[in-house]
């Protein structure tokens, strides 16, 4: 075979190609065009013409899928001429069924999943009228907790105790766990921490339990402290100053000032996570990064409430000061340098707007120094002063670049995959909707009826179309958040976690209702939606009263 | 009447199918005289023929050689092929002098 002859077999290869997508109503023309070449002169004049009249050709083809009714009369082929036969309708169908098919393909990644389920995420608070947000587990971790009690699995156990929103099913979960692997007693710190609605009497029984696990730990009595301290406020018995608080504060707070360390037990807490993760393939997210970013909070008083305290420790010493009692006062104001140089080592720094607690108890110090003669262990202490200012605006620094607020990345990704997950369920509906408009036909209306109308098979196209286009926008959205939490999960990268708590915290609010309270959302939604099916009633019934008013004509 | 839009390429084609009215043409011999591709050539006799202003033939010429579609005007397009040739010579006609005028 020449070079020549075969130019023009790949040509007529192409038309005959483009004949097999044509529509029925182009098919005829097709065929004139391929009639044609064997008349056009010069083999490569004969590819132009055969790729003119594909591209014709497959025009028309998407054209008709997009437009299904659209028709042009038809030149008779002829079955003794042509035998290309196939109504267009069956093309339309199958572009229909692909699609869908395509889209239901995609449930088949883990990451869609993911997505579909982030994308879910906006609606979740509507139905939550509980004072307390939502007390309900979701399904995964439900899930998830069978699997670790079937399996006798401590780690998994602690996992879900310290996820679990109802209390009670939270401590026995932690219970169960410390019961096979009492290493994992720690967990009832972060049970305490993430339920402080928990009653008195349970932290009454946790607190010992954790003090003797971890005895130098000043955690557990901030978290009694805490519990005091919410008991005052749910019995409106506050008092205004720290001198009045009950004994039994004083008394937990006094053994945290004598604990050698502050543990919040949040690297311990990551670790577990990352292996019961990665050991149960857990795919919520928004369960799965509790123990990252700023999700898990210390109690209060370990985290600034101490300052309280250590105020209270600071006017004893300068009580004891005033009255001449030096050694004394000398060693509260030691206490509360030692307390807040602990507390600092935990990242927690013991100033609020009006008192740098440790800057007054190292410049009293300093005093007593200088009055002893001793001026390299003032210009120490001097220099602590200065280094507590130093360091409490550098943890300002640092909490205020804790969030990448220049970037808005996280959020109009959280749009689009809410837009995508919207558009999927309207896509979805539509294609329902067809779907039972054209069983209905067949079974009631048109019996012999070959196939959907034009309108049906439009908007039939049309959903199928969009189906897939919003599940290939969430996946390819969804994606990157994907990869960073899996990078976290193999290697623990956090660098981009906050990245991925911004984008699912975006996630979880309301599509167009950004800036609103969580309670005004479910206000305004659900009389939105209330107005609306007044409103459908109201187009419902209007007509069937104005046929009953109109009077009838007399004859 | 509706009537499809007569671009320039189309008042070519329909000049040529003028030329000879009586005529079946076949479609590789209409694109040579107008110097029209395939790829613009074939929608505009889709068109044509669409608002029945074209008439179409297969031929069949020897066994084994692909039958060949030829065309023609139908009355109703030859009738607005030379409604639109005579509009369009009276227009430029009636528009010469003033242009003449206008610049001298």
């Amino acid at each position: 075979m020449t070079s020549q002859t075969y130019l023009r077999s790949v040509a007529a290869s192409l038309l005959r190609l483009a004949l097999k997508v044509a529509p029925q109503d182009s098919f005829g023309w097709g065929q004139a065009v391929l009639g044609e070449l064997d008349y056009v002169e010069g083999d490569w004049p004969a590819l132009a013409w055969a790729f003119g009249g594909a591209v014709v050709l497959t025009k028309h083809a998407m054209l008709s899928l997009i437009l299904p009714g659209r028709k042009r009369p038809a030149i008779n082929s002829g079955p003794e001429l042509f035998a290309k036969e196939g109504p267009m309708r069956k093309t339309t169908l199958a572009a229909i069924g692909a699609c869908a098919a395509a889209s239901l393909l995609f449930f088949l990644a883990p990451v869609f999943r993911q997505a579909f389920q982030a994308s879910l995420a906006q609606w979740h608070g509507l139905a939550n009228f509980t004072r307390f947000g939502d007390r309900r587990p979701s399904p995964a971790l439900e899930a998830l907790a069978r699997q670790a009690e079937q399996n006798h699995d401590a780690e998994g156990l602690a996992f879900v105790a310290m996820r679990y929103p109802k209390e009670s099913e939270s401590a026995r979960l932690a219970d169960e766990a410390v019961r096979l692997d009492p290493k994992l007693t720690w967990v009832y710190a972060v049970v305490a921490v993430e339920h402080p609605m928990l009653p008195q009497v349970e932290i009454e029984r946790l607190i010992p339990k954790l003090e003797q696990f971890d005895p130098e730990n000043a955690l557990p009595h901030f978290i009694f402290a805490e519990a005091i301290d919410i008991d005052q406020v749910l019995h409106a018995k506050v008092p205004k100053e720290a001198s009045d608080e009950s004994p039994a504060w004083k008394n937990a707070m006094a053994s945290a000032f004598q604990s050698a360390k502050l543990d919040d037990y949040l690297d311990r807490f990551k670790a577990l996570d990352r292996r019961v993760l990665l050991r149960y393939r857990f795919d919520d997210l928004c369960q799965a990064l509790v123990s990252s970013g700023d999700w898990y909070l210390l109690p209060s008083y370990s985290a600034w409430d101490s300052y309280r305290y250590a105020d209270l420790v600071l006017q004893s010493g300068e009580t004891l000061e005033a009255r001449g009692d030096l050694i004394d006062a000398r060693d509260k104001y030691l206490a509360v340098a030692r307390f807040s140089q602990m507390m600092a080592s935990g990242g927690v720094h013991l100033t609020n707007r009006k008192v740098n607690v440790p800057q007054e108890a190292y410049k009293r110090l300093q005093a007593f120094s200088e009055k002893d003669g001793v001026q390299e262990q003032a210009r120490f202490y001097a220099f602590l002063a200065a280094q507590t200012v130093r360091a409490d605006e550098n943890d300002r620094l640092a909490r205020q670049n804790r969030f990448p607020v220049s970037s808005d990345v996280p959020r109009w990704d959280a749009n689009l995959v809410k837009t995508s997950g919207v558009a999927i369920f309207l896509c979805a509906g539509i294609l329902l909707i067809c779907l039972v408009h054209v069983i209905r036909r067949r079974q009631f209306l048109a019996p012999n009826s070959t196939g959907p109308g034009r309108i049906t098979a439009g908007f039939g196209i049309g959903g199928a179309v969009g189906l897939l286009l919003s599940s290939a926008a969430l996946y390819a959205t969804y994606r990157p958040y994907a990869e960073i939490f899996q990078r976290y999960l193999h290697t623990g990268d956090e660098s981009q976690l906050p990245l991925l708590s911004s984008f699912l915290g975006h996630s979880g609010i309301l599509l167009g209702f950004e800036g609103f309270r969580a309670g005004d959302v479910r206000v305004y939604f659900w009389f939105a939606v209330t107005a609306l099916c007044v409103l459908a009633l109201l187009v419902a019934v209007i007509p069937f009263f104005g046929k009953l008013l109109r009077p009838r004509a007399s004859i | 009447m509706k009537t499809p839009r007569l671009s320039p390429q189309t008042l070519l084609l329909l000049e040529r199918f003028l030329s000879r009215p009586a005529a079946w043409r076949y479609g590789y011999e209409l694109s040579r005289e107008t110097g029209l591709k395939s790829g613009t050539l074939y929608p505009i006799l889709m068109r044509l023929a669409e608002h029945s202003l074209l008439e179409t033939k297969w031929v069949t010429t020897e066994d084994g050689v692909p039958p060949r579609h030829t065309y023609r005007l139908t009355p109703k397009g030859m009738e607005l092929a030379r409604a639109t040739f005579v509009r369009s010579r009276s227009s430029r006609t009636t528009r010469q002098p003033a242009l003449a005028g206008g610049s001298a």
